[in-house]
């Protein structure tokens, strides 16, 4: 029996390009965030929170969609495509961990400036919302079945749970909530921001991009790993199972 | 041995009745959302504005309320045990005494959201808890708008 070449790193030249572009950015980021970019007239400092919160809740969002996309993919081709399976729940992951630092990030934004950390408003429910529908969606896909099924099922969870994304960024319209309206994603395209802080917004969120792209790639790499060691794992106990029975025996 | 011929496969539900199903959870899940937006509104909407009191559906005096309105300008006097102040929309204005030193970034002109009640023998707003509301507008504190947004601070909005 051949078994495939495992290798040796989730890294290529392409993963190094990008982590230290990601790097660079962080670094860029660090310097207009805390050093460059002015204060808030009303918020001080505390404006500072916006360029990790604001960038995070967005690619959040992008990670989700990737991974509707890819589970939209997954339920064409009926589940045989485990490299996109994959992709969907690399970013998935990652989205979740994004979401997270969304809600820490505004919970300490929100201290500072509303005087509480948590209000169950329209904005702030929605958003843990979000966030426990796509834990569950990681719950199932850890649930039993072959590769197939459990694409397939993680599939439909990962299609219906991005619905709920209009839904959080339009709750802020939709009902009156404690969390302001959008800034810059405003529909009526009248971005008040200052200039230097709108740039900084933007470095941010070129970083934050590029370090979903690194997690996502080297992610699903990994699981790619894990599904050969447990391929082969299967290969040697069916190997061990067949030098257990005598030759020419019967078991 | 056991017999290991294949067993007829279970019988699946007509193609009809598998594409009926997906739709009529689509429809009961836009259904219930739809309802929701437009039944919930005044339940899941997180305050009444001051100028909604006794007039707005659920923004009744004689019930718990958060009310928001923008702090009047001068009209914030602190003592060691509670601070005074009168919040305004629209026009109307209510006098809201406050238990303590309200936290965030209180200040004049911010609007904020007040937790209280009103005493119906002052007309007091009592509040226990205050949260300032800050707008989506961000200006440097070095900014040559500043002037101009200092003036239209006080501007009520929604």
């Amino acid at each position: 029996m051949t078994t495939p070449t495992t290798p040796r790193s989730t890294g290529t030249r392409a993963t190094r390009v990008i982590g230290i572009a990601a790097i660079v950015m962080s670094a860029w980021l660090t310097l207009f965030g805390l050093v460059l970019s002015p204060a808030d007239v009303a918020q001080g400092d505390a404006v500072r929170i916006m360029y990790v919160h604001v960038p995070s809740v967005w690619l959040a969002y992008l990670a989700f969609i990737v991974t509707a996309i890819c589970s939209v993919w997954v339920l064409v081709a009926r589940g045989r495509v485990p490299g996109v399976d994959r992709v969907a729940g690399a970013s998935a992951e990652i989205g979740v961990v994004f979401m997270a630092v969304t809600l820490v990030s505004g919970m300490l934004w929100g201290r500072i400036t509303w005087g509480v950390y948590w209000q169950w408003d329209a904005r702030l429910t929605t958003t843990a919302l979000l966030f426990i529908t796509y834990i569950g969606y990681l719950a199932v896909r850890g649930l039993d079945g072959s590769p197939e099924q459990r694409a397939r099922r993680s599939a439909v969870v990962g299609v219906v749970a991005v619905a709920e994304i209009p839904l959080v960024h339009w709750s802020v319209r939709l009902w009156r909530s404690l969390h302001q309206e959008a800034t810059v994603l405003d529909t009526d395209l009248d971005v008040d921001i200052d200039g230097l802080m709108l740039f900084t917004l933007f470095v941010g969120v070129i970083a934050f991009t590029l370090w979903f792209v690194w997690f996502v790639l080297h992610r699903a790499r990994v699981m790619a790993l894990a599904a050969l060691v447990e391929e082969r794992s299967l290969d040697e106990a069916l190997a061990e199972r067949a030098a257990e029975v005598p030759a020419g025996g019967q078991n | 041995m056991p017999d290991l011929t294949p067993r007829p496969a279970d019988p699946t539900p007509s193609r009809r009745r598998r594409r009926i199903g997906p739709i009529l959870v689509l429809v009961a899940v836009v259904g219930f959302g739809g309802w929701v937006l437009t039944n919930l509104r005044t339940a899941v909407d997180y305050y009444c504005n001051v100028d909604e009191v006794g007039v707005r559906d659920g923004c009744d005096a004689d019930r718990r309320l958060r009310l928001q309105g923008t702090v009047a300008e001068g009209s914030v006097v602190a003592s060691t045990t509670r601070t005074e102040f009168d919040i305004e929309f629209d026009g109307v204005s209510v006098a809201v005494r406050y238990a303590g030193e309200p936290g965030g970034i209180f200040n004049e002109c911010i609007p904020v959201v007040v937790h209280g009640v009103f005493d119906s023998d002052t007309e007091l707003f009592l509040g226990d808890r205050v949260e300032v509301k800050h707008s989506d507008e961000y200006v440097s504190v070095n900014d040559e708008r500043l002037t101009a947004a200092e003036e239209s601070a006080c501007s009520p909005s929604a």
